[in-house]
């Protein structure tokens, strides 16, 4: 095997040194995310609330209405679901075994007619995974954490730049 | 994240590389810490400071003696486990061995494989009983190489079943995974083809995570592609077909580099000589390596032998050959150690994000109340990766059953 010897910065062997890697341009990220949070439920919506307070930058959280159809913010405004979520990019969903089937489907199909990413997150604190609830939420779901709690979502959100 | 490591047995030569009784002696770098490896006449192994107590002299140029390793500058010399036995010049030789022992750690053959351990005694942990690692010799065939990164961008890479799809299948319309002899004729390869956009489930297991990689089957059925991950650097691929079931370890050298170890085996059978030639040839998950290293032939000084033809005509899709060299090549090129601060993940990097909090937390029970962390016991080791097809209402905790369990002398579930 002949080893080449690099002539210019593009070359991988100077390029991926630490050295060269520090030069990356750094420039703040924007703020890239235009994401709903929305509870499927009424425990749920407690840790919606807990992770609300968050450092986020465009995120919004939601209680859904037990047809899907509306979405209530957290002070109480009750709006269309489908205007809430028009204009973003992802939706993530909390549910726990509780979860209002009908709310689940309405916004899913919503997202999916509007090809907007999903997640599902099912709160598992003490209880055991309920097959409905799974079932309820996971056609909708492109990602879905099983078990999930407060901190996965905290994180989620946070990873994603909400 | 070290003492973490420092919980585990670690993969850190192949029996290859320490291959008869007094044969010579190997460095090895570890979690940031150089050793030598030795095998004394007697076929004891010891894995010490790389470095003779008396003026710092490679051990490497030792000469293995009956009983142990003796530098060849003064004549210190030491038993497998460090301790001095002879100093030459000493009158009282062995009242002045008694206070001299290099730093040594347990070295053990289980499988093909030598396993380290470099934590506290006290704590030191079972053997390894991965299943790769203790079917019998002819059914399991395990490789290194040398990846130039640290060890959990290597590792995200193999728990990141979403980038299977473009950079080793070829995009919707390549043929990356039927072209590799390791893969080919599965049935599962046609539902990778069929569906591109996966559906994911992140579910909480033992000792890590099972991540869940879903796509359209026949009607109303779902073909799942299931892999573990053991915390803290052990991950498998799915299976395809009869074909072997493979998977990785990564493991830190230092900072900025990690041994890639990549395993194929199969749980019922022999491996068959052409699959072995495949896997000593590159294919599948592993490399062509330089001879005589551990080195991959295409690496970041020949930047990874890229053909520029084939990628734009799309028979490679990233114009890097092989499986393991498109991981290493992409992954190297994040820089040593990746800054995290620049990501842009997405929803279905949810497995990642999982990952990266489950280590977290781990680590940091470690460090701030003691809790002996998970993966490091034969419950949590048994454990396979998954491809099957259920119906689509069935969680797939529920549907693979013992599956995801290793047991001896049942065949892997398998599309």
């Amino acid at each position: 095997m002949t080893m080449t010897t690099p002539n210019s910065v593009s070359a991988c062997a100077r390029a991926v040194t630490k050295e060269e890697a520090a030069y990356r341009i750094d420039y703040p990220l924007a703020y890239a995310r235009s994401t709903r949070v929305v509870a499927l439920d009424e425990t749920a919506e407690k840790t919606v609330r807990s992770v609300a307070g968050g450092p986020w930058g465009q995120a919004q959280f939601y209680t859904a209405s037990d047809s899907g159809e509306e979405l209530i913010t957290l002070d109480g405004q009750r709006r269309p679901m489908v205007m809430e979520i028009e204009h973003s990019d992802s939706v993530i969903m909390v549910a726990t075994n509780s979860i209002v089937s009908t709310a689940a489907a309405s916004v899913g199909a919503a997202c999916r007619e509007r090809s907007i990413m999903t997640a599902g997150l099912l709160l598992l604190d003490a209880g055991a995974l309920d097959g409905d609830a799974l079932s309820a939420l996971r056609p909708y779901a492109r990602i879905l954490l099983v078990p999930a709690d407060e901190e996965d979502l905290f994180e989620l959100l946070k990873a994603i730049r909400a | 994240m070290g003492e973490l490591f420092r919980r585990y047995w670690q993969p850190i030569l192949h029996t290859d590389e320490l291959p008869e009784d007094g044969c010579p002696p190997v460095r090895v770098k570890l979690l940031s810490e150089r050793l030598i490896a030795v095998r004394t006449p007697e076929g004891e192994y010891g894995l010490m400071d790389e470095f003779c107590a008396h003026r710092g002299v490679s051990m490497f140029f030792g000469r293995v003696e009956n009983g142990g390793i003796r530098c060849p500058y003064h004549g210190w010399k030491y038993n497998a486990n460090g301790q001095a036995i002879e100093v030459p010049s000493e009158l009282n030789n062995s009242e002045f061995c008694k206070n001299v022992k290099l730093r040594s750690y347990p070295l053990a053959k289980v499988g093909d494989l030598l396993w380290a351990y470099l934590g506290d005694p006290q704590k030191q942990p079972p053997l390894p009983t991965w299943e790769f690692a203790t079917v019998p010799s002819g059914q399991t065939f395990t490789s290194k190489r040398l990846q130039e990164s640290n060890w959990l961008q290597a590792l995200e890479g193999g728990i990141d079943s979403s980038h299977v799809t473009w950079l080793h299948g070829g995009g919707p319309t390549g043929a990356g995974l039927e072209a590799d002899p390791l893969f080919a004729g599965a049935k599962g390869n046609q539902y990778n083809k069929g569906d591109v956009k996966p559906f994911f489930e992140v579910v909480e297991n033992e000792g890590g995570l099972l991540i869940g990689a879903r796509r359209n089957a026949e009607e109303n059925h779902y073909y799942w592609r299931i892999t573990p991950w053991v915390i803290p650097n052990f991950t498998m691929v799915p299976p395809r077909g009869d074909h072997p079931v493979h998977g990785h370890f990564w493991v830190p050298i230092d900072d900025e580099n990690c041994w890639a170890w990549s395993f194929d085996y199969h749980p019922t059978r022999d491996l068959t000589e052409a699959e072995v030639s495949a896997m000593k040839a590159g294919a599948g998950v592993h490399s062509k390596n330089i001879p005589g290293t551990y080195r991959p032939e295409a690496n970041k000084d020949n930047d990874y032998l890229i053909n520029r033809h084939k990628q734009k005509t799309g028979e490679l899709f990233s114009g890097v050959e092989g499986i393991a060299i498109q991981d290493s090549s992409l992954q190297e090129s994040m820089g040593p150690t990746v800054d995290r601060t620049k990501e842009r993940l997405v929803a279905t990097d949810a497995g990642i994000i999982k990952a990266r909090q489950k280590l977290r937390r781990v680590v940091e029970a470690l460090r701030d109340h003691g809790t002996e962390p998970m993966g490091n016991v034969p419950e949590h080791q048994n454990i396979r990766s998954v491809a099957i097809v259920l119906p689509a209402d069935q969680p797939f905790v529920e549907g693979i059953g013992d599956g995801f369990k290793a047991r001896e002398g049942v065949p892997q579930t398998t599309v």
